[in-house]
């Protein structure tokens, strides 16, 4: 099977004060092994919902419907035990703030071990051994001294390589990136968009990129996915879709996009 | 991009909006919780019962009958709840024990709030190196025992009961002085008051005009829950003998009193202790309710 | 760290100097000196004792040797125990005060975060309502009506317990006090801990522990407790005052002969030496653990830096 997610008639509704807010309506997408789909649209419009629903990473309040293949398996089918099983080894996360979304009390070292430990049971050598190879990916400098620091110690570039590294420790088939490089300043996202360009070509593996900017998605994606309001605008190959545009929503969105970037 | 440029009637005009619709919404939503509208019926009734309930009892507050010593609750005297050692009527005392409970609660916890907010704000507000002096003195003494220093206070001073309402009251205000100063941090960094300072309202305006009214909702949800701690620690005073004295009485009396004759005379306790028990709960759920009305976050 | 504990210290003493000197000064304000509810004297005999206590020196130089004697570590003659020192009744009433508070606090602390824990992992379920519902109990009913209940129903109806006296430290004695003492610090630690779990589990970084897929016990354990305790850590200081007001009330309904009572009984009969004695162990104690929370802190939380 070419096909490495499958999502039919996804749906995510949250259970709030104020009602029940539909963030996803009935959407469907696949996407290729060794693709880069890249999803893209404004803030609420349930881009991030999507990919956290599947993999069952929702607030509590907020519940899902729909089918989603993934590897040959229904995750909407799987309780949370399963679903644990499959995060971080089969599917890895980068999320947007690094500097919330690592332990602050716990260093570098045991963050990256700890996915090793947790999935592969290894050793606690084996799993210094792969932290250090996974650290030469996102090729993080002088590594001995790293391991043992703590989150606030390092800068943003670098706190977003080592949640690269540790969605990385067991050779995901599959990454969700949230927003991997919006805290980040120009010059790093470079950098941390050309990881994910190595990624696909070396290890092929498939990866989800969210962001709300194009520029960003152009630079890595093949396919791409236009959401507002939790529908799929438009959808289809990454670089018609931007060249020409058949949406009317997606002639708005690009045209909030500097022209020099395109 | 479009900028807005903001004059001092529109900045007016959308606080007061965000005001109205704020406070409206919070009401509702604090109707809504049943446990706070049932503690707001029970707080109301114990209340009005205890300012006009004993106009409608017989028995006087002072009416002492030898005859009638340690009598268990009656329906067909009319000593509903019993009598005490000197044959007072236990239910007159309870309700007159309740003026005074309610009313050091109140006005003790007034004047804790009007010192915390004015301490707060100002340390909020400055910031910086005032700032950092005025809340480490907050931290030590949030760490000091209260009551110690209110019995010290107390025994100096004499037992007076207006000095009863300010120790209590200077004793308390350090949590309210908290709260107010991060509140005042976090209001202080929004756009508006930015906005305020640049159109040139002076420092004293911008606090009473926009940060104060900011800071009402949290004002009344501590003043809920700091009520039932200062009746506590009236009650303590009482207990020990150095708050109100005879021939007052509150809560704190009639229990301390009640838990010397519980071997033999059981509603001298059980009695008082169920109204003091009865208004802290209702205190705090209607102080709940209140945070959970204006802030939410929980779903 | 060695920086930390001398900035606590230089900070702490002068501290201590202004509340010795706050009782110090209130008491010699106050109507009335230590003698005067006894019987009239003949003026000579008056002159001497005032001599033998220092009575009649200014108010700074009493001060003054009041330091000096407190740094070498003499709290003084009691005024209304004539025969005893302050140290002397302090060490008397010391080890009862001591066991009763510090099992308080290690059981307010133990229980009352495991509770809150349990009670934000089972949230919005009966457990949760449950645990709630005791710190409920623990915060509306007010020590002194709790204790007198307790007595009531397991002392005296059931009989399981005595309701007074200390009975040299027996177990029996000691259980209805502590448990009257600690539940109101059950009731606000657990709280406390609740919604500081509740916080810590809807933050960034614990959402990345789930999506590593670490099972939910590791998830609480290495990675949430150690973000949400540190409230409670703040809370240690207050938490200990909290515990000293209430044994005083505990050891007078429990006729246990505690330092507190030695307090209450100093403060009605204006002894200065005692009361003054007795406000400075408490306050020490306080500044310590202050002193012990921002190291702590500073442990648990990598972030914070020791300036």
């Amino acid at each position: 099977m070419n096909t490495i997610l499958n999502v039919k008639n996804l749906s995510v509704n949250f259970n709030t004060t104020q009602g029940i807010i539909k963030a996803v309506d009935n959407i469907s997408f696949s996407i290729k092994k060794g693709d880069c789909l890249g999803i893209a649209g404004e803030s609420g419009s349930g881009k991030t919902q999507t990919f956290f629903s599947i993999t069952g990473i929702l607030s509590d309040n907020g519940s899902a419907k729909g089918i989603a293949e993934f590897d040959n398996v229904d995750l909407l089918k799987l309780n949370e035990k399963q679903l644990s099983k499959i995060r971080g080894k089969k599917i890895g996360f980068i999320f947007q703030d690094p500097m919330t979304s690592l332990t602050p009390h716990m260093n570098i070292e045991n963050q990256l071990i700890e996915v090793s430990m947790t999935h592969d049971k290894n050793n606690k050598n084996d799993a210094l051994m792969k932290s250090k190879e996974v650290l030469d990916i996102v090729k993080l400098p002088r590594i001995e001294n790293l391991l043992k620091k703590y989150p606030h110690e390092l800068s943003g570039g670098m706190r977003q390589r080592v949640m690269i590294g540790i969605s990385l420790m067991c050779d995901p088939l599959f990454i969700i990136a949230d927003e991997p490089t919006t805290a980040l300043d120009v010059t790093t996202q470079k950098e941390i968009l050309k990881i994910f360009n190595d990624l696909k070509k070396y290890k092929n593996i498939t990866i989800a990129l969210i962001s709300h900017n194009i520029g960003v998605i152009s630079e890595v994606a093949d396919k791409i996915l236009i959401m507002n309001k939790g529908k799929v605008i438009e959808k289809g190959n990454c670089q018609e879709v931007l060249i020409s545009p058949k949406h009317e929503y997606t002639k708005h969105l690009l045209s909030c996009v500097p022209k020099w970037m395109k | 991009m479009n900028t807005k440029h903001y004059s001092k009637d529109d900045l007016d005009n959308i606080l007061s909006v965000k005001g109205n619709s704020l406070y409206s919404d919070a009401f509702k939503r604090l109707l809504r919780n049943k446990a706070s509208l049932i503690s707001l019926i029970v707080l109301s009734l114990i209340t009005l019962l205890s300012f006009f309930g004993p106009y409608l009892l017989q028995y006087d507050f002072y009416e002492t009958d030898w005859n009638s010593i340690y009598l268990p609750p009656n329906i067909e005297n009319g000593h509903y709840f019993g009598t005490d050692g000197n044959g007072r009527d236990l239910l007159v005392r309870i309700l007159y024990g309740g003026r005074l409970s309610l009313s050091i609660g109140i006005i003790a916890t007034l004047v804790s709030v009007s010192i915390g907010v004015t301490y707060g704000t100002i340390a909020g507000y400055i910031g910086g190196k005032v700032d950092t002096i005025m809340m480490r003195i907050v931290e030590i003494l949030y760490a000091m025992p209260y009551l110690i220093f209110v019995i010290i206070l107390m025994v100096v001073f004499g037992r007076n009961i207006y000095l009863l309402f300010i120790a209590i009251g200077a004793v308390e205000w350090l949590t309210m002085a908290r709260i107010v100063r991060g509140q005042t941090i976090s209001i202080k960094e929004k756009e508006f008051i930015e906005a305020s300072k640049s159109l040139g309202q002076s420092s004293l305006l911008i606090i009473i005009k926009h940060i104060i009214p900011n800071l009402a909702g949290t004002i009344i949800v501590y003043i809920t829950l700091m009520v039932p701690s200062v009746i506590i620690l009236e009650s303590f005073l009482s207990f020990l003998g150095l708050g109100v004295q005879e021939p007052l009485t509150s809560w704190g009396v009639l229990i301390s009193e009640g838990a010397r004759e519980m071997e033999t005379a059981w509603w001298l306790l059980i009695f008082p202790g169920l109204f003091m028990v009865l208004t802290l709960a209702s205190l705090n759920f209607i102080g709940d309710g209140l945070r959970d009305a204006l802030d939410p976050k929980e779903y | 760290m060695i920086q930390l504990i001398i900035k606590r210290l230089i900070i702490a003493i002068p501290t201590l100097i202004i509340i010795i000197a706050f009782v110090f000064g209130l008491m010699r304000v106050a109507p009335g000196g230590p003698f005067t509810n006894e019987r009239a004297l003949p003026p000579e005999i008056e002159q001497k004792i005032n001599e033998a206590y220092d009575l009649d020196k200014p108010l700074i130089q009493q001060f003054g040797i009041y330091l000096s004697k407190i740094a070498k570590g003499d709290l003084g003659p009691s005024y209304k125990y004539k025969d005893f020192t302050v140290n002397e009744l302090i060490l008397s009433g010391f080890p009862i005060s001591l066991t009763l508070g510090v099992s308080a606090i290690v059981i307010s602390l133990f229980l009352g975060s495991l509770l809150g824990i349990i009670a934000a992992v089972k949230r919005n379920t009966i457990i949760d309502y449950a645990v709630m519902g005791i710190s409920l109990i623990g915060v509306c009913i007010p020590s002194f009506v709790l204790a007198p209940l307790l007595s009531l129903f397991f002392g005296l109806y059931l009989g399981l317990f005595p309701i007074s006296g200390w009975n040299g430290g027996n177990i029996n004695n000691l259980i209805l006090p502590i448990v009257s003492l600690s539940l109101p610090q059950i009731a606000i630690i657990s709280r406390m801990m609740r919604s500081s779990t509740i916080e810590t589990l809807n933050s960034n970084f614990i959402r990345t522990a789930r999506a590593k897929g670490i099972p939910r016990r590791r998830i609480i354990t290495r990675h949430a407790i150690r973000s949400s305790i540190l409230p409670i850590i703040d809370y240690l200081a207050p938490a200990t005052a909290g515990l000293m007001t209430g044994s005083i009330i505990i050891e007078q309904i429990f006729g246990l002969p505690g330092i507190g009572r030695y307090f209450v009984v100093g403060a009605l009969q204006r002894d200065y030496t005692l009361v003054s004695g007795v406000m400075i162990l408490y306050a020490s104690l306080l500044m310590f653990l202050i002193l012990l929370s921002d190291i702590l802190r500073a442990v648990l939380d990598p972030r914070v830096k020791i300036k």
